[in-house]
């Protein structure tokens, strides 16, 4: 008996995956995305933004706003393009060989891919936090520092040891490494090297931190202190992350956008989405049908 | 069924105990062939420097003999020591001769006193002009000394008790340095000479100083300008240029550079630093010019491969905190490429401090006597020097040559231990 029953929901499984296949076609077709993209009084705004590596097309003419000290998260399954957007936020595709970006980005209401905007400037107010840590090889405060040294931040040692030592705080790493500021970052443990990461990426102050899988290299309980570290951060600052834990974008984020096949298909408050997506694709995905 | 079942396990596991025998048999050939080529290198190194060691061991060694030197006016021909024009024709070797004739007053007859005036060298009367020079009161006086042996003596007295060299000595001039070596008026002294002189038509006078000091401006001005043009060039090829069809041909000619006979780079320098730039021939700057083009490609190689090392994941960190292109190379890149890019260039400049042909075409050939003192002096270099003497007729440059080796080899060693030095100093940990 037992049998049966699970054969007759394998096959429903298989019918219903079927469908929201032949539904990704149509969707492709169609480009639309369901639920609130778009918001007032947004952080950053993406309207009608393509983005192409060489002749091969990787993002479809996205619209999305990112709110004001909100966590949005990006969720879709390997390939679908949520690293290629976030990287797209704060030009880090430009360094990429045949990297083209189309389309009206902007951070409170400025073209961040107009002539007149310094990279340099743009990255300054928007910070990144990567999937490996990748802290310098150099010690944990010089690594810190690079950012307010670099932007010519701090005036005197005094202040530039108050940056430090702020940042470190507010990324929650001050306390297990206040006796050892001078000795190697890369000498931390993993979970400490992202939060050194996060720290460094803080201590310029910028406006959007964004961040690409930054717990995928950590053990849960890394993660954990990670996840509340965003969940403090969201206070001050604009925070976009990109994960394959949907656990995780429930637990950290208040909005969550789906990507599929370089399209954004759904994007909706975080509770929404998880709990009744308005998407078959996104439902298909966060119940584990696919990805 | 149980027997058929448990038949093919027990078969598998024998096949692969076989399989593992053959390839631990085969894991212990590889390890000898391994050894056996380690075994024959070091072999033929130890041959190689024993051969090297025992044959020029003989240069740091010196023969000199005991004599009672007059500073005679009349033989001089000074009076004044002090007055330059006496000092200029003071005939010092009349001295030595005069001192000789004293040592062995039997000979007479004027062939046997000319072969007589042969154990001395000219190196001697140098010696007595400095001595006076530097103390006017000795003008007059007596003093026993040791002069400088001709090299032939040299060779002579450092082959007694052994299988005698006689060479261009005659007869007698073996007896007068049997009788010396009886009253103990001839010995071996250490040969400040070889250290401190540059070159010579006489052994006993040949020095490696000039060519050292030769070959120390000649790698200044290659190192001067080749590690920076060529990190430079490697940084802009890496982390700037656009990857397209001209860099691609770039890169296959600096490989291809890299593979030129040396002797070309020697052609090229003397038809376009000499012949067009008129710059002075055998001088270092025109040897470190020709020396930094044949190293170029080397150290461009070498820093490209270091700069590649560099994690990407560092460059993505510095650009992610706003930092310019130019600074992730500065603060980042460099750094890190460091290392690498020294120990590349340390053996470029190996390469170039045991380059002779090249140097050839642009006259460092030439024989210098002066200690080159400026990057625009004729001079030579170590392996000009080692090929000059290897050519030279006399017995003595045999030993010469064998020392010269010896002194390049431990220029080579320092500047690989060096090289290895630095590595060890500047890698970061990750």
């Amino acid at each position: 008996m037992t049998s049966i029953a699970t054969e007759q929901a394998g096959e429903m499984l298989i019918s219903k995956t079927e469908r929201t296949e032949s539904q990704v076609v149509r969707d492709i077709e169609h480009g639309e995305t369901v639920g609130e993209p778009l918001m007032e009084d947004a952080k950053m705004s993406v309207r009608n933004t393509d983005v192409f590596y060489g002749d091969k097309q990787a993002i479809f003419g996205v619209d999305l706003d990112i709110g004001k000290n909100q966590v949005i998260a990006m969720i879709g399954p390997s390939g679908c393009g949520k690293s290629t957007f976030l990287r797209c936020l704060n030009r880090m595709n430009d360094t990429v060989e045949g990297c083209r970006v189309s389309g009206e980005l902007t951070l409170d209401g400025s073209d961040i891919y107009s002539k007149k905007m310094d990279v340099v400037a743009l990255r300054a107010r928007i910070g990144m936090v990567f999937q490996k840590p990748n802290p310098f090889p150099k010690s944990i405060y010089d690594n810190v520092a690079y950012g307010p040294r670099l932007h010519g931040l701090a005036s005197r040692r005094g202040e530039l040891d108050e940056i430090v030592e702020n940042s470190l705080r507010r990324a929650s790493l001050w306390d297990e490494v206040k006796d050892r500021l001078h000795s190697p970052g890369t000498g931390l443990s993993g979970g400490q090297q992202q939060r050194l990461c996060i720290a460094r990426a803080i201590a310029v102050s910028p406006e959007v931190i964004l961040m690409d899988e930054p717990c995928s290299a950590l053990d849960p309980i890394a993660t954990a202190r990670i996840e509340e570290l965003i969940a403090e951060l969201r206070e001050n600052y604009t925070i976009a992350i990109v994960t394959h834990s949907m656990q995780q974008a429930a637990r950290v984020s208040q909005r969550t956008a789906y990507f599929h096949l370089g399209h954004l298909v759904e994007v909706n408050d975080t509770e929404k989405v998880f709990t009744s997506p308005e998407h078959e694709l996104t439902e298909a995905y966060i119940t584990g049908r696919f990805g | 069924m149980t027997d058929q079942a448990k038949a093919p396990v027990e078969s598998t596991i024998d096949k692969v105990n076989k399989t593992l025998a053959r390839r631990y048999r085969a894991e212990k050939r590889f390890r000898l062939y391994g050894m056996l080529s380690i075994g024959f290198g070091l072999l033929a190194l130890v041959v190689l420097f024993t051969d090297i060691i025992s044959k020029g061991k003989g240069a740091f060694l010196q023969s000199y003999i005991q004599l009672e030197v007059t500073y005679d006016s009349d033989v001089l021909g000074v009076y004044d020591v002090n007055d330059e024009d006496q000092m200029a024709l003071a005939n010092f070797e009349g001295v030595v001769k005069q001192a000789l004739r004293n040592r062995f007053p039997e000979v007479s007859s004027r062939k046997d006193k000319k072969e007589l005036y042969q154990l001395a060298s000219l190196g001697a009367a140098f010696e007595l002009r400095k001595q006076l020079t530097a103390d006017p009161q000795l003008l007059g006086k007596t003093e026993t000394l040791w002069l400088l042996a001709d090299d032939d003596i040299d060779t002579y007295y450092k082959t007694i008790g052994g299988e005698e060299f006689i060479g261009a000595t005659s007869d007698k001039q073996r007896a007068w340095t049997k009788s010396l070596v009886d009253a103990d008026e001839i010995e071996l002294k250490f040969n400040i000479n070889f250290f401190t002189r540059g070159d010579s038509r006489e052994p006993e006078l040949a020095g490696i100083w000039g060519a050292a000091k030769g070959s120390f401006f000649t790698l200044l001005i290659t190192l001067v300008l080749s590690f920076p043009i060529g990190v430079a060039a490697a940084i802009y090829l890496e982390e700037f240029a656009p990857k397209n069809k001209w860099t691609d041909l770039i890169e296959v000619n600096i490989n291809n550079l890299a593979a030129v006979p040396s002797i070309i780079f020697g052609l090229l320098g003397l038809a376009v630093f000499i012949n067009f730039f008129h710059t002075p021939r055998s001088t270092p700057i025109v040897a470190g010019l020709v020396l930094t083009l044949m190293t170029l490609p080397t150290i461009i190689i070498s820093s490209r491969a270091a700069i590649k090392a560099v994690p990407p994941s560092i460059r993505q960190a510095a650009m992610g905190m706003g930092a310019s292109p130019m600074q992730v190379v500065l603060h980042h890149v460099l750094p890190l490429a460091m290392p690498g890019m020294l120990t590349g260039s340390i053996i470029g400049m190996a390469q170039a401090l045991g380059e002779s042909a090249p140097l050839l075409m642009i006259g460092l050939v030439a024989f210098v006597v002066d200690v080159p003192g400026a990057i625009n002096d004729p001079a030579t270099v170590l392996p000009v020097q080692i090929y000059l003497w290897a050519d030279s007729p006399e017995r003595a440059f045999v030993e010469k040559t064998s020392a010269a080796i010896m002194v390049l080899l431990a220029f080579l060693i320092a500047m690989n231990t060096l090289a290895v030095f630095l590595r060890k100093r500047l890698e970061r940990r990750w």
